[in-house]
C-alpha cells in the first residue's frame, strides 16, 4: 500500500500566547464620525489629517465590497474595535515599555534579533507604537526612523508626509483603503537621503493582542535617489474566537537609482481578515524588490503593486502562501510597466493542504508608453491533497507592441519519478516528500531573512499519515 | 435592446481590467446542435460571415467513443456572437479548429465539459486582426471524468488598433484524477497601438492533475530573429513568416481543400504553390 | 590565395564586459580553419561576432569580408553576401516549417524565386544525404528535434545555402560517433560542391575527417595565443592545451 506522507500545520503555540487587555483602554465598536473625531483626538492629528480622515469615512460607506476575491463575510466591521488606546507613550528603551508588552516582543525574539542583526526596530502592539529605536550610524547618516504620528508632528517631514500620505493608495481605491484612511493608527516613517546605503534591515513588528480589535497601521517610506534600504515587516497575532481585521497600508517611494528590499513574512492568526495594500512608485533606474511570506489569517487579499514610472525602472516579486486548513489565501502581485525599457519579474509557490485553499492573483500591465519592456511572470502551485484547492488567476494586459512578456504556470503535485529518484537513492518515502516540498519552497525561503527561513523550514515538517486509494 | 453578460470568467478578477464579462444584445440567435453517436466520427466546417444571424449557439455532444473535427471560421465584419457547448462522453474526443480572420466585433465562447473517463479535447486557434477588429474569447475546459485530457493552443497576429482578450481556463474539478491539462498562448503584436489580455486561468480541487500555462506576448524573441537573419532573412520577411505561422498550426488541421482556399482567400494570402 | 575573412584588432563586449580583446585573423579563399581553445576562450563569441549577433557589441576593429567592410552590417545582410554559422544550440522556431524556411532563405540568398516543386526536390536530395528522415521537411523548425537532428539540420541548411565562408561552431558535440560521421560527410560534400572557406570550432578531431586543415587557431581569454599549421590542431587534441597556453 502506497503510504501518504502529509506536511505539518503551522506550530502556532510561539504565537498564540496572549495577555489580558483592559477593557477601559478600547474605543467603542463599530464605525461613525464621532468615533473618527475621537481617534483623531486622542492621535493629536494636525487638521488636514481629520479632514482627510472624514472624508474617507464618507467613501467606505458608500463603496461596495469587491464583485472578486475570497470571501469576507465573517466579517462584522461594526464590530472590530477600531482603535486602541496605548497603554505608554513610545520608548526608545525596551525596559520602558510596560512590562507585558516588553515579554510579548520578547517571545517573539524582536529585541534580541535588533541586537544582533538590525539598524532600528519598531514595534507596534495592537494600535500603537511601544518601541522605536535607530541605531547611531544610521541616524548619523541622516535616516529617518520613526512612527507617523511625530513625524506629521516635525516641521522637517511634516510636508513630506502630507504630500505622500495615501497618495500612492487614495481611499478611493477600494473600501478597505477608504476604512484605512479614516482609522489608521500606528505605523512607520522612514526617509533615507541621497545616496544613503544602510547595509543593515531595519524591522517593523506587528503585534495584534486585543481581542476582535483592528490594526491599521501604515508605513510609508522615501528613498532618495540613489540610496539603498531593507525593510523586514513581521506580524501576528494570537487567536480569539471573534474576528480580527488587519487592513494595513504600505506606500513606497523608490527615486531615480534607489534600490528597496521590502520583506514581510505574515503570520496572523488563523481568524484574521488580513486585507493589506502595498504599493511602490518606482522612479528611473530604481528597483523594488518584493519578499513575501503569507502563512497566517483566514483570509487574505494581498497583491503588493509596483508602477515602474521611471526608465529602466524594476521590480522583482517573490511570493510564498501557504494555505492549511481553514483558510482563503488570495495573494500575487500587480505591475505596472509606464515607462520604456522597464523591467518585472514575478516568480510565486503555493501550497495548499488539509482543505486550504490558495489563490495566485496577478495582474502585469504594460502602458502604451513602456517600449522595449520586458516581464516575466511564473507561479507553481503544490496540491498536497484532495481536498485543498488551488486556484491561479493571472491577467496579462498589453497595449504596445514593443515588449515581451512571458508567463508560466505549474499546478501539480509530487511527482511518482521524483519520489522514486529520492528513495532509490536511499532516502525514505517521507524524507523524499519533505525534501521535495522544502525544495519546491526554496528558492522564495532563501530569499526571506534567516531567522524566518528558519521557521518557515520548521513547518514544513513531516509526518506519516494515512494512505492513498 | 437588452444586453446580456457573455464570457463571464469564471472566477473574476480586478475589475479595472475589464475582463470579467462583455456586454451584448443576443436577443436574436440562431442554434445548431451536432450530435456524435457512439463510435461515430465526423468533421464539420462552419463559417460565420456577414448576413448571417449574428448570434450562433451550437451545442455539440460527443458520445462514447466517438470523434468529431469541427471547423469555425469567424470573417463577419458585422458585430457577431457565438456560443459553442460541448460535452463529451466516455473516450470521446473533441477537435477544435477556430479561426479569426478580421471581425470587427466577435464574443466567443467555448466550453468544454470533459465529463466522460479518458475524454480528449484539443483546440488550435489562430486569430488575425488588424483594423479596429476586437475580439473576446472565453474557453473553460471543465474536467470531472477520469484522465481526460486537454491541449489548448492559440497564435494570434494583431496590427493595427486590434484588441483581442483570451480568457482560457482549465478547470480540474474534484474526481477528476488523472487528468492534464495543458495551455499555450503565442501573440505576436506588430503595432504600438494594440492590446493584447490574456488571462490563463487554472483551477483546482484535485490532487492528482498536471495542469501547464503558458504564454509569450510580443514581439519576437531576439534568439530566434538573429537565427533567422543569420540565414538571411530581412526583418520585414521574419515578421511576414512569424505571423503566418501564429496562424499555420491551426490551418494546418483543417483537411478540407475548399475550406483551406477560402482561409487563405481571407486572409489574402497567395496560393501555397505559386 | 586572396583573402576572404579579415579580422582586425577586434575587440568585443556583451554587458559591458570585455570578451574579445584585439582579434587578429584571416581566412583566405578556400581555405579550412580550425578554432580551438578551453572553454569560455571566446570562440563562440567570436563566431556570433563575425554573423552579426546583436547580443554582443563590437567596440574595436573591423570585420572584412571578400573585400567590404561588414562591421556595422545586420546579420541578414551577411548571410546573404555569403556568411554562414551553424548554432552550437539552434533556436526553435514554432509554427514555420523547415522547408518553407528553407525556400524563403534559399531564395533570399539566390535573390530570386524558387519554384516550390525544385526546392522540394533538392530539400530531398540534401536531407537523404544525410540520412535525415523525409517527414523532417513538414516539421516545425527545429521544434522538438533531437540534438542530433538539430546539427544534421544546421548541416542541411549548410548545403542548401552554398555560402562562401561556414563557421561551424561545435557542430559535432552532443553527438555520437554515426551522427558525427554524417555530419562530417554533409561538410565534405559543402566542400567538394561548393568550394567554400571554413572556420571550424571543435573539441574533437573526428569531425575534421578527411578534411585537410590549413591552419589552427588557438583562442585563450578573448586573446589568440597561438597560432600554427593544420597540424598543429591534431597535436593539441592529442596533449591538451595547457603546453600550448604556456608557452605564450
Amino acid at each position: 500500500m502506497k503510504q501518504k506522507t502529509q506536511v505539518g500545520d503551522i506550530d502556532r503555540s510561539l504565537y498564540d500566547f496572549r495577555y489580558e487587555e483592559d477593557e477601559a483602554d478600547f474605543l467603542e465598536g463599530g464605525l461613525t464620525p464621532e468615533i473618527v473625531r475621537e481617534i483623531s483626538r486622542e492621535k493629536n492629528d494636525p487638521a488636514w489629517m481629520l479632514q482627510f480622515r472624514l472624508k474617507a469615512l464618507e467613501i467606505f460607506q458608500r463603496k461596495p465590497m469587491t464583485e472578486w476575491g475570497a470571501s469576507v463575510e465573517g466579517l462584522d466591521i461594526d464590530r472590530i474595535v477600531t482603535y486602541i488606546r496605548p497603554k505608554s507613550r513610545m520608548n526608545t528603551d525596551w525596559d520602558n515599555v510596560p512590562k507585558d508588552v516588553r515579554e510579548t516582543f520578547e517571545r517573539l525574539g524582536i529585541p534580541q534579533a535588533e541586537r544582533e542583526s538590525l539598524a532600528g526596530v519598531g514595534a507596534q502592539y495592537d494600535s500603537e507604537l511601544v518601541y522605536h529605536n535607530v541605531r547611531k550610524e544610521a541616524e548619523d547618516a541622516g535616516v529617518v526612523y520613526t512612527d507617523l504620528e511625530s513625524a506629521m508632528h516635525d516641521e522637517r517631514y511634516a510636508e513630506m508626509i502630507r504630500s505622500h500620505f495615501m497618495k500612492l493608495v487614495p481611499p478611493t481605491d477600494h473600501k478597505f483603503a477608504a476604512l484605512h484612511g479614516a482609522v489608521w493608527s500606528g505605523g512607520s516613517f522612514v526617509y533615507v537621503p541621497e545616496g544613503v546605503r544602510l547595509e543593515i534591515p531595519l524591522q517593523s513588528y506587528f503585534r495584534l493582542n486585543a481581542r476582535g480589535a483592528g490594526q491599521f497601521e501604515h508605513t510609508l517610506i522615501i528613498l532618495e535617489r540613489n540610496s539603498y534600504l531593507h525593510f523586514i515587516e513581521g506580524c501576528s497575532a494570537p487567536k480569539y474566537y471573534e474576528a480580527g481585521l488587519h487592513a494595513g497600508c504600505v506606500e513606497l517611494y523608490v527615486g531615480e537609482g534607489a534600490h528597496l528590499r521590502y520583506s514581510t513574512v505574515e503570520n496572523w492568526s488563523k481568524n484574521m481578515y488580513n486585507l493589506n495594500t502595498k504599493r511602490a512608485l518606482v522612479q528611473k533606474n530604481g528597483r523594488i524588490e518584493w519578499v513575501s511570506g503569507s502563512f497566517g489569517s483566514h483570509v487574505s487579499y494581498l497583491y503588493p503593486m509596483s508602477i515602474l514610472n521611471g526608465e529602466k525602472a524594476s521590480a522583482e516579486f517573490t511570493g510564498i502562501t501557504f494555505a492549511g486548513e481553514g483558510q482563503d489565501l488570495d495573494t500575487g502581485a500587480k505591475i505596472v510597466h509606464n515607462a520604456p525599457d522597464t523591467y518585472s519579474c514575478i516568480n510565486t509557490k503555493s501550497i495548499s493542504k488539509s482543505g486550504g485553499k490558495s489563490t495566485f492573483r496577478s495582474a502585469v500591465t504594460v502602458n502604451e508608453n513602456a517600449a522595449g519592456s520586458k516581464s516575466t511572470v511564473s507561479c507553481e502551485s503544490l496540491m498536497l491533497d484532495s481536498i485543498s484547492r488551488s486556484d491561479t488567476v493571472p491577467v496579462i494586459d498589453v497595449k504596445t507592441d514593443k515588449c515581451d512578456v512571458g508567463h508560466e504556470a505549474k499546478i501539480g503535485r509530487i511527482s511518482d519519478e521524483a519520489i522514486f529518484y529520492l528513495t532509490s537513492r536511499g532516502l525514505s518515502e517521507e524524507d523524499a516528500r519533505a525534501m521535495i516540498v522544502r525544495g519546491f519552497a526554496e528558492n522564495v525561503s532563501k530569499e526571506l531573512p534567516l531567522e524566518y527561513a528558519v521557521e518557515m523550514n520548521n513547518l514544513i515538517g513531516l509526518e506519516m499519515q494515512g494512505s492513498i486509494g | 435592446m437588452e444586453n446580456t453578460k457573455l464570457n463571464i470568467l469564471p472566477v473574476p478578477t480586478f475589475s479595472s481590467i475589464g475582463v470579467n464579462y462583455v456586454l451584448r444584445d443576443v436577443s436574436e440567435y440562431e442554434t445548431e446542435s451536432i450530435t456524435v453517436r457512439e463510435g461515430g466520427s465526423n468533421e464539420a466546417v462552419r463559417f460565420f460571415e456577414d448576413g448571417q444571424v449574428p448570434f450562433h449557439r451550437t451545442d455539440v455532444t460527443v458520445s462514447a467513443g466517438g470523434r468529431l473535427k469541427l471547423v469555425q471560421v469567424f470573417t463577419a465584419k458585422q458585430p457577431t456572437a457565438s456560443a459553442l457547448n460541448v460535452t463529451l462522453g466516455d473516450r470521446a474526443a473533441f477537435e477544435l479548429v477556430q479561426l479569426y480572420i478580421g471581425g470587427s466585433d466577435t464574443v466567443s465562447e467555448i466550453k468544454t465539459a470533459l465529463s466522460g473517463t479518458g475524454a480528449e479535447f484539443r483546440a488550435e486557434i489562430g486569430c488575425a486582426l488588424s483594423g479596429r477588429d476586437n475580439l473576446d474569447i472565453n474557453l473553460i475546459a471543465d474536467h470531472t471524468g477520469l484522465r481526460t485530457t486537454s491541449e489548448i493552443h492559440i497564435g494570434a497576429v494583431l496590427r493595427g488598433q486590434a484588441s483581442k482578450t483570451f480568457k482560457g481556463t482549465i478547470d480540474f474539478k474534484k474526481g477528476a484524477s488523472g487528468a492534464k491539462g495543458n495551455e499555450r498562448e503565442d501573440a505576436l503584436l506588430l503595432d504600438s497601438r494594440v492590446r493584447n489580455r490574456t488571462v490563463p486561468v487554472i483551477l483546482c480541487e484535485e490532487e492528482d492533475v498536471e495542469g501547464n500555462h503558458g504564454a509569450t506576448v510580443g514581439r519576437l524573441d531576439g534568439g530566434q530573429v538573429f537565427y533567422l537573419a543569420s540565414r538571411g532573412l530581412p526583418e520585414e520577411r521574419i515578421y511576414e513568416l512569424a505571423a503566418r505561422a501564429k496562424l499555420s498550426r491551426a490551418i494546418g488541421r483543417v483537411s478540407d481543400r475548399e475550406a483551406v482556399r477560402r482561409i487563405y482567400s481571407a486572409l489574402g494570402w497567395g496560393d501555397e504553390d505559386e | 590565395m586572396s583573402q576572404l575573412l579579415e579580422i582586425r584588432g577586434l575587440r568585443v563586449s556583451a554587458e559591458d564586459k570585455e570578451l574579445l580583446h584585439g582579434i587578429e585573423l584571416t581566412v583566405g579563399e578556400g581555405e579550412t580553419h580550425v578554432l580551438m581553445g578551453p572553454n569560455g576562450a571566446g570562440k563562440s563569441t567570436l563566431g556570433s561576432t563575425v554573423m552579426g549577433s546583436p547580443e554582443y557589441s563590437i567596440t574595436g576593429g573591423s570585420i572584412i569580408f571578400d573585400g567590404a567592410d561588414i562591421t556595422e552590417e545586420s546579420a541578414d545582410k551577411r548571410a546573404r553576401r555569403g556568411i554562414f554559422l551553424s548554432f552550437q544550440d539552434p533556436v526553435e522556431i514554432p509554427g514555420i516549417t523547415l522547408s518553407e524556411f528553407m525556400r524563403n532563405a534559399v531564395e533570399q540568398r539566390e535573390g530570386k524565386r524558387v519554384k516550390l516543386f525544385e526546392h522540394k526536390k533538392k530539400l530531398a536530395e540534401a536531407m537523404s544525404l544525410l540520412g535525415m528522415d523525409p517527414s523532417y521537411a513538414d516539421r516545425e523548425l527545429n521544434v522538438g528535434f533531437s540534438g542530433g537532428e538539430k546539427k544534421k539540420a544546421e548541416i542541411l541548411q549548410l548545403l542548401m545555402l552554398r555560402p562562401r565562408l561556414a563557421i561551424l561552431d561545435e557542430t559535432d558535440s552532443g553527438l555520437d560517433v554515426d551522427a558525427v560521421k554524417t555530419v562530417s560527410k554533409g561538410i565534405s560534400e559543402f566542400k567538394k560542391s561548393v568550394g567554400g572557406s571554413l572556420i571550424i570550432i571543435t573539441h574533437n578531431a573526428a569531425i575534421l575527417g578527411e578534411l585537410h586543415a590549413d591552419k589552427t587557431h588557438i583562442l585563450a581569454d578573448g586573446r589568440i595565443a597561438r597560432e600554427g599549421s593544420g597540424e598543429l590542431a591534431y597535436e593539441v587534441l592529442e596533449n591538451g592545451f595547457e603546453k600550448y597556453l604556456c608557452e605564450v
